[in-house]
């Protein structure tokens, strides 16, 4: 990764543990987003926050095929 | 004062608006400030009260409400899928909102309904009223943003959705909600 991929990676994490209550150290890359939520609705405000903290906008397309954290990174990081 | 069904139902207005409270303080929180903040905020607070209403109402008619698992709106999201941004998370709670009015009309024109209901009804339609109101507005708003096309096809998709679990909720809820409808 570059400089630039590894600091959007860090803090997307960031604002991701914030979300959920979380320590960064807490969230890996491997995990199941829908384990680290208690309900549907926990995911929907995790995935507005990000939108709001890093000035992107996310679509139903965007969204499909992620499950794991990693894969979310991923996606915010392709529109940032 | 009133039948095991209505404190059912009354009890599930409760919870669905307990629901609906706790997710848009959860979204207004999240929110840049501005216009959206603004009215998201007014409209969590409406829904706070909303279930104070009921819960006061259903107090003074005697009965304490019933715990029930799950709001109306959980089962939107295994219908139509996550909303996953401001624009779908508005579109989906235009659909709802209109559910719920269209709910409380039906409830409020039910036989010998109890005075203290059909006031508790008629001072939450005036607040549903805005809600919709800002909603329609601030959808309309975003269409230079997400076009026009997205957005009406984004209402259309939760309205299909809302049909589904409207039909599911009757199926399941049926006769409790017979005893509103004129005989």
């Amino acid at each position: 990764m570059t400089t630039k991929a590894v600091t959007h990676h860090q803090r997307i994490k960031q604002i991701l543990a914030q979300s959920l209550s979380r320590a960064p150290g807490e969230i890996d890359d491997g995990d199941r987003l829908t384990d680290l939520v208690a309900e549907s609705f926990a995911l929907v405000e995790t995935v507005i926050t990000l939108q709001e903290e890093l000035g992107i906008r996310l679509a139903q397309e965007d969204l499909r095929g992620v499950e794991t954290v990693a894969d979310l990174v991923r996606v915010c990081s392709e529109r940032l | 004062m009133i039948t095991e069904n209505e404190r059912w139902l009354l009890s599930f207005y409760r919870t669905s608006e307990i629901s609906g409270s706790l997710f848009f303080g959860r979204l207004a929180k999240s929110l840049k400030p501005g216009p959206i903040q603004h009215d998201m905020t007014r409209h969590y607070a409406d829904e706070a009260m909303h279930a104070w209403y009921w819960t006061d109402c259903l107090d003074k008619l005697g009965v304490e409400p019933l715990e029930l698992g799950t709001a109306y709106q959980d089962q939107y999201l295994a219908a139509a899928g996550m909303p996953v941004n401001i624009m779908e998370i508005l579109a989906i709670t235009q659909v709802f909102e209109r559910r719920v009015i269209n709910q409380y009309a039906i409830h409020s024109r039910a036989e010998g309904l109890n005075e203290l209901v059909k006031s508790t009804i008629e001072r939450i339609v005036e607040d549903e009223k805005w809600h919709i109101k800002w909603i329609r507005d601030a959808l309309k708003g975003m269409e230079p943003e997400y076009g026009k096309d997205t957005v009406d096809a984004t209402m259309e998709r939760f309205l299909e959705a809302d049909r589904q679990v409207y039909e599911q909720t009757v199926r399941e809820h049926g006769e409790r909600v017979r005893e509103l409808l004129p005989k």
